[in-house]
C-alpha cells in the first residue's frame, strides 16, 4: 500500500456490490423516492443556507467580492489565536475521554447479565443529556462553587477554595470536558449499545466454546465490528468539539463573565455576528471551523473505510 | 491453565472490578442530577447554606411550584404546551423523511447516492451558529418567521440521523432478506415496509429520541424564529426565568420573581418528557433484534 | 481497494461532476435571489449617517403613520406589570405585550433580534425596555435597528426636563438622545447603621476617610467589610466615582481611554489597600458563596440605588431597621461630589413604528409612574416626580433605619459625565482582565495595563478609534 491517505480519500470506499440490490438498470427510481423528502429538506436547511455562508465569507458588506479578506481579518483578531488554542486543547482531552471511556462503558453494561440492570445503568447515564439550558447553567454555579458544592471535599482536595480558583484558565478544558462529557457520554453508550447488539449472538457463543474470554472477544470481535459507530463517534464528536460553544457560554454565564465569553473559536464567529453586527466576519470564522472539520473527517474516513459495507 | 478455585476468584475480582467502575461512574452523572432533585425542595436559604443532600421540605416544593405556575401569569405551561407542539411535529416529520432516506443509502443503488452521502456529513460539519442568518432570511423570505413551521422545518432536517438508519441499515439488515422479498414479488416500498422497517424498529426508536431530545433542548432557532413569548418554547422561556433570578439580573430587586429552586424544579418539570420519552425508546432499543439473522 | 471496473468509475464520475454543477447552479440561484433580499446590514465601522430628517416633524425618516396601528412592547417579566398596567388605564389602546429577557446579563437579545430584523426588514417592536442603557452605541446609526431620537419633536421637552440631570446622557449621541431613561442606577454608601453605632463608627463622607475607617475595621473588627469587588460592576463604583477616564466617549466612534491616569491608579490603590486588609470582599455578590459567609458581617457597602432592594432585602435578608443609605463619598482633592452608575434601565423606541404617537405615549407614561400596580416599583425612577413619590413610599415602608430620600437624589445628579456608554461592554473587559488577574492574586494597580489594552482592542473590534 502505498496510496498516501489524501489519494484514499479521493478514493474512498467504492460500495460494496454484493451487498446492495442492483436497480441499476431496472427501476431507477425507487432510490430516488426514498430520498427525495431528505433531499428537499437537505437543500432548504442545508445546502442552501452552507452556499450563503459561503457567499457571505466572500463579500462584504455590499456584497462585493473581497476574496479571503475576511478570513485574514478574523484570522488577526487578538482573539483568535488565543481561542483556537483553547479548543485544540479541549478537543484532545475530549477526544481521549471519549474513545476510551464510552467504549468502555458500553462493554462493561453490554455483557452484563441482568436486563433490569442494564436499563438502570443506560437510564442513570443518559439522565444528563436530558437537562439543557438555564438549569445547566444553575447547576454548573452550585457544583464549581466549593463553598456549597455537592462535590466540595472533591474540589477542595484539588486546591480550590473558592469559584474563582475552579474557574481558573488552565483548569477550563478540563472542565468543558467534563461537561461534555457528563452530557453527551450517555448518548454514545446508547448508540454504541445499538451496534453492540447488531452483532449475532453466534457469533459470541462461537468466540466463547474457542475459549475466549471477555477482553479478548471484545477486542477481536466486538470492537472490530462496531469499528463503523465509533469512527462515526469520533468524527460527529470531533466536529462538535471544534464547534465548542454551549459549555464555554454556560461557565460563562455561571462565572459572571470572569470566563470569557470569546473563549471558543465558535462563541467568537458568535461574537462577531450577534455583537458586532459582522455576518461576514462570522461566516469566515465558521468556515475555518468547516475546513478543519472535513480535513480531520477525511482523514477519518480514510483510516475507517466509514463508507464501505462488509 | 489454573486450577477452577483461582479461576473463579479471578473472575470475582473481574466481577467487581466491572461493578466498581460502574458504580463510580454511576455517581459522576447522577450526583449532580440528585442535588438538583432535592434543590427544588429547598428555599433559596436552604439552597445555600444548608446541607446539599438533604431534603428541603413538602412545603417549599409546593410553594415552588405555586411560584412556578404563577409566574407571568401561567406561562409555564404556554411554553410546556410550544415545546410538545414543536417537538413532536418535528419527530414524526423526521422519522418520514430520514428513516427511508437511510434506508435508501444503505440498501438501494440510485444515481447521486455518494454525493449525497458526502453533502450530509459536509452539512452536519458546519458551524450551527453560521447557518442561524440564512435560514432565518429564508423562512423570513417565506412569511414564516414566528409561525410554528419556522421551528418545526428546519427541525424535521436531521441528518445525523439520516446517518444513524444508513449506518445500521447497512450493518444490521441482510440484503439476502430483502433481496428473497424482490424475487417474491415484493416492491421496492413493500420489501421496506415488511421486512427492513419491523428490522429496522430499534434505530426509528433511536433516531426518534435522538430527534426530540435535540429540538426539544433547542435554544437558538427557536429564540431567534419566534419572537413573540406565548410562542416560545421551555428552553426560552427558561432562559427568560434565569434573567429573572437576582443571580443573573441582580435588578430585579427584593421582589425576585424567580428563585434558584423555582429554577431548578422548572428545570426538572421542562426535562421529565425527555426522560419519559427515553423509557419508551428504552424497550425498542433493547428489544430482541433479529439484526443478522442470515450473517453467519 | 477500489475494484470497480476503471470505465465504470470514470463515468460515474464525471456524472458526479454535472451533478455536482447543477447543485451548484440551482444553490447559487436561490442565494442570489436570497441576497436580494437581504440588503442593507452595515459595515464593521457603521457607516455615522444618522437616520436624521429635518422636514419631519420628529427629526427623522418616519414609516407611514396610522394611528389605529396595534403597537407591539417588549419588556422584561419585573416590567410586564407596568404595560399590563398601561393597558388597564387605556382601555382603547390595548398594546400587545411581549416578554424577553430584558438584555440582562449581558444577553444583547435586543441588539442580535433587532440585527436580525433589519436584515428581514420587518419586524422590530415599536417599544423595547433594556436593563442596561447603551443601545444608543449601535442603534443611533442608520442601518441597525433605526432607533427614534426622543428630543426631536417625538417627545415633548417639558416632559423630557423632568428626566434627573444627565439621566438620558448615556443614550444621547452628538445631542440627539434615543431613550426615556426608566430608572437610574446612582451609587450612594450603604451602610448598617445597627452596628456602624455598636462599633461607634462616623459615618465616612470622603474616600480618604472611607479608607481610614477599613483600616480601622480591619484591626479592630476583622471579618467585617466595608466593600465589594468581586462583580464585574466593580469599576463603575470605585473607577467611575474616582473619575478614571477609561471610558470616555467622545463622539459616535471614538473613545477616550487612559488607564495610566492618576485617577485611575487612585481607584486601583483603594481597592487594593482594602482587599488587602481584608475589609473587601472579592465574591461575587448575588453568588452562593458570598450570601453564605458574608451575609451578616456587611458594615458599608458603596453601591448603586437598587441594593437596597435587591441587596440588603433580597439576597441578604438584612432585618428591617438596620440599613440606610449616606452620600456618595467624594475625593479630597476633586472640586465636586461625583459619582458612578450602575446600570439602570431604558425604554426606546423604533423609528419603523408605524404609530409613532401612540408608542411615545406608552413610553411617557411607563416612565412617569412610581407604582407598577399596587407595588412600589423594584428601582429608583428616573423621572423626577416619580422618584419623590417613590422615595417617599419606600421611606414610608420602614425597612430602612434612617433618611435614604436625601443622599438618593442628591446622588441622581452627580453622575459624572466622564464614563460614557459605548458598544462594547466595560464589565465584560473588567470580568475577563481584571478579575481574573486579581483571582491569581494580583493587584489591580498591576492590572492596569493589561486592562488598557484589552479596551482598546474591544473598541477597536467595534470599529472605535481610540486615543489617549
Amino acid at each position: 500500500m502505498t496510496a498516501t491517505s489524501s489519494e484514499r480519500v479521493a478514493t474512498v470506499a467504492p460500495e460494496a456490490a454484493s451487498n446492495r440490490i442492483r436497480t441499476g438498470s431496472w427501476r431507477p427510481r425507487a432510490g430516488h423516492a426514498f430520498v427525495a423528502p431528505y433531499v428537499a429538506l437537505l437543500a432548504l436547511f442545508g445546502i442552501i443556507p452552507v452556499c450563503y455562508s459561503i457567499y457571505l465569507a466572500f463579500t462584504d458588506v455590499g456584497g462585493g467580492f473581497v476574496g479571503f479578506s475576511n478570513f485574514s481579518r478574523t484570522a488577526q483578531d487578538y482573539r483568535f489565536l488565543p481561542a483556537l488554542g483553547h479548543v485544540a486543547v479541549y478537543l484532545l482531552i475530549w477526544l481521549v475521554m471519549l474513545s476510551v471511556l464510552v467504549v468502555l462503558l458500553t462493554l462493561l453494561v453490554h455483557q452484563l447479565v441482568s436486563r433490569r440492570t442494564k436499563t438502570v445503568i443506560r437510564l442513570a447515564y443518559y439522565i444528563p443529556g436530558a437537562l439543557a439550558g438555564a438549569s445547566s447553567v444553575l447547576l454548573w454555579l452550585f457544583v464549581l462553587d466549593p463553598t456549597v458544592s455537592p462535590v466540595a471535599p472533591i474540589l477542595k482536595a484539588l486546591g480550590s477554595d473558592h469559584f474563582t480558583d475552579v474557574v481558573a484558565p488552565g483548569h477550563l478544558p478540563v472542565i468543558f470536558a467534563v461537561i461534555a462529557f457528563w452530557t453527551g457520554a450517555g448518548g454514545w453508550v446508547l448508540v454504541l449499545y445499538g451496534a453492540l447488539n447488531t452483532i449475532p449472538s453466534d457469533v459470541l457463543e462461537a468466540a466463547k466454546v474457542d475459549g475466549a474470554g471477555r477482553v479478548r472477544t471484545a477486542l477481536r470481535i466486538q470492537l472490530p465490528m462496531i469499528r463503523k459507530s465509533i469512527t462515526y463517534m469520533l468524527i460527529l464528536a470531533f466536529a462538535a468539539g471544534t464547534q465548542l460553544f454551549v459549555e464555554p457560554q454556560l461557565i460563562s454565564q455561571a462565572s459572571f463573565g470572569i470566563v470569557p465569553n470569546d473563549y471558543s473559536v465558535n462563541q467568537l464567529a458568535y461574537q462577531y455576528a450577534f455583537t458586532q453586527n459582522d455576518f461576514n466576519g462570522s461566516a469566515a470564522i465558521a468556515l475555518d471551523l468547516l475546513v478543519i472539520a472535513l480535513i480531520s473527517t477525511g482523514l477519518f474516513v480514510a483510516r475507517g473505510r466509514l463508507f464501505e459495507t462488509d | 491453565m489454573s486450577s477452577p478455585a483461582s479461576y473463579t476468584a479471578q473472575r470475582w475480582a473481574g466481577r467487581s472490578l466491572v461493578a466498581v467502575v460502574l458504580i463510580v461512574f454511576g455517581l459522576f452523572f447522577l450526583v449532580p442530577v440528585i442535588w438538583l432533585l432535592l434543590a427544588g425542595t429547598k428555599t433559596n436559604h436552604q439552597l445555600v447554606d444548608g446541607n446539599p443532600f438533604s431534603f428541603g421540605s413538602l412545603s417549599a416544593l409546593r410553594h415552588n411550584w405555586d411560584a412556578l405556575m404563577s409566574f407571568q401569569s401561567g406561562s409555564f405551561k404556554t411554553w410546556m404546551k410550544n415545546s410538545v407542539l414543536y417537538a413532536g411535529l418535528a419527530l414524526v416529520i423526521t422519522l418520514v423523511v430520514s428513516i427511508p432516506a437511510g434506508y435508501a443509502l444503505a440498501k438501494l443503488d440510485f444515481k447521486g447516492r455518494r454525493p449525497l452521502l458526502i453533502v450530509t456529513l459536509v452539512v452536519m460539519l458546519m458551524p450551527t451558529s453560521a447557518l442561524v442568518l440564512p435560514i432565518f432570511l429564508e423562512v423570513n423570505y417565506v412569511h414564516l418567521v414566528n409561525t410554528p413551521l419556522s421551528v418545526i422545518l428546519p427541525f424535521s432536517f436531521f441528518p445525523f440521523g439520516v446517518y444513524l438508519a444508513y449506518i445500521y441499515f447497512a450493518d444490521a439488515v441482510p440484503s439476502e432478506l430483502l433481496e428473497a422479498a424482490k424475487i417474491d414479488g415484493c416492491s421496492e416500498v413493500r420489501t421496506f415496509t415488511a421486512i427492513a422497517l419491523p428490522l429496522g424498529m430499534p434505530v426509528v426508536a433511536l433516531v426518534g429520541f435522538f430527534s426530540f431530545v435535540q429540538n426539544w433542548n433547542n435554544f437558538f432557532l427557536p429564540y431567534v424564529m419566534l419572537p413573540r413569548s406565548d410562542a416560545y418554547p421551555m428552553q426560552v422561556g427558561l432562559t427568560q426565568m434565569l434573567t429573572s433570578t437576582p443571580n443573573f439580573n441582580p435588578v430585579v430587586g427584593a421582589s425576585a420573581e424567580v428563585s434558584p429552586p423555582e429554577l431548578v424544579l422548572a428545570t426538572l418539570v421542562s426535562a421529565a418528557p425527555v426522560l419519559v420519552i427515553f423509557l419508551l425508546a428504552q424497550r425498542y432499543v433493547v428489544s430482541g433484534l433479529t439484526a443478522g439473522a442470515t450473517k453467519g | 481497494m477500489e475494484m470497480v471496473p476503471r470505465n465504470a468509475a470514470r463515468v460515474r464520475r464525471s456524472r458526479r461532476v454535472s451533478r455536482v454543477r447543477a447543485a451548484a447552479l440551482v444553490a447559487g440561484a436561490v442565494v442570489g435571489a436570497l441576497s436580494l433580499a437581504a440588503c442593507g446590514g452595515q459595515s464593521v465601522g457603521g457607516s455615522t449617517s444618522k437616520i436624521a430628517d429635518s422636514n419631519s416633524k420628529y427629526g427623522f425618516k418616519t414609516a407611514s403613520q396610522d394611528s389605529k396601528a396595534q403597537i407591539t412592547v417588549w419588556v422584561d417579566s419585573t416590567r410586564e406589570p407596568i404595560a399590563k398596567a398601561y393597558n388597564a388605564a387605556h382601555p382603547d389602546a390595548q398594546v400587545k405585550i411581549v416578554t424577553y429577557d430584558g438584555n440582562a446579563n449581558g444577553s444583547n437579545s435586543f441588539k442580535t433580534k433587532t440585527q436580525l430584523f433589519d436584515r428581514a426588514g420587518s419586524g422590530w417592536p415599536d417599544v423595547t425596555f433594556t436593563t442596561d442603557n447603551n443601545s444608543a452605541a449601535w442603534g443611533s446609526f442608520s442601518g441597525t435597528g433605526d432607533l427614534a431620537a426622543v428630543n426631536k419633536g417625538l417627545v415633548p421637552d417639558t416632559t423630557l426636563n423632568n428626566f434627573a440631570k444627565g439621566s438620558l446622557d448615556v443614550c444621547t449621541v452628538d445631542g440627539t438622545s434615543y431613550c426615556l431613561r426608566n430608572d437610574l442606577a446612582q451609587n450612594v454608601l450603604w451602610y448598617n447603621k445597627t452596628l456602624m453605632d455598636k462599633f461607634g463608627y462616623q459615618v465616612p463622607t470622603t474616600w480618604e476617610d472611607y479608607e481610614k475607617l477599613a483600616d480601622k475595621v480591619a484591626t479592630e473588627h476583622p471579618g467585617y467589610i466595608v466593600g465589594t469587588a468581586g462583580d464585574a460592576w466593580t469599576p463603575e463604583i470605585y473607577m467611575w466615582a474616582a473619575q478614571c477616564p477609561a471610558n470616555d466617549v467622545t463622539g459616535p466612534k471614538t473613545v477616550k481611554v487612559d488607564t495610566s491616569d492618576p485617577n485611575c491608579v487612585k481607584g486601583a490603590k483603594l481597592i487594593d489597600d482594602l482587599v488587602a486588609n481584608k475589609t473587601m470582599s472579592t465574591l461575587s455578590l448575588f453568588g452562593p458563596d458570598f450570601a453564605k459567609n458574608d451575609a451578616d458581617k456587611v458594615l458599608m457597602l458603596p453601591g448603586p440605588s437598587w441594593y437596597g432592594g435587591s441587596v440588603f432585602q433580597g439576597t441578604l435578608k438584612t432585618p428591617a431597621g438596620q440599613v440606610a443609605a449616606a452620600p456618595a463619598l467624594k475625593w479630597a482633592d476633586a472640586s465636586d461630589t461625583v459619582t458612578g452608575d450602575v446600570g439602570g434601565g431604558a425604554w426606546w423606541i423604533s423609528s419603523h413604528s408605524k404609530n409613532l404617537a401612540a408608542a411615545a405615549d406608552f413610553a411617557t407614561w411607563v416612565t412617569s409612574q412610581a407604582k407598577y400596580g399596587d407595588a412600589l416599583a423594584p428601582t429608583y425612577p428616573a423621572y423626577t416626580p416619580a422618584a419623590q413619590t417613590w422615595a417617599a413610599e419606600t421611606q414610608k415602608s420602614g425597612y430602612y433605619a434612617d433618611d435614604i430620600v436625601t443622599p438618593m437624589s442628591q446622588a441622581a445628579g452627580q453622575v459624572w459625565s466622564g464614563w460614557g456608554s459605548a458598544q462594547f461592554s466595560q464589565e465584560a473587559i473588567w470580568a475577563k482582565v481584571v478579575q481574573a488577574g486579581m483571582s491569581q492574586g494580583k493587584t489591580v494597580e498591576s492590572l492596569l495595563p493589561a486592562w488598557q489594552t484589552e479596551i482598546e482592542n474591544q473598541a477597536k473590534t467595534f470599529g472605535y478609534e481610540v486615543t489617549k
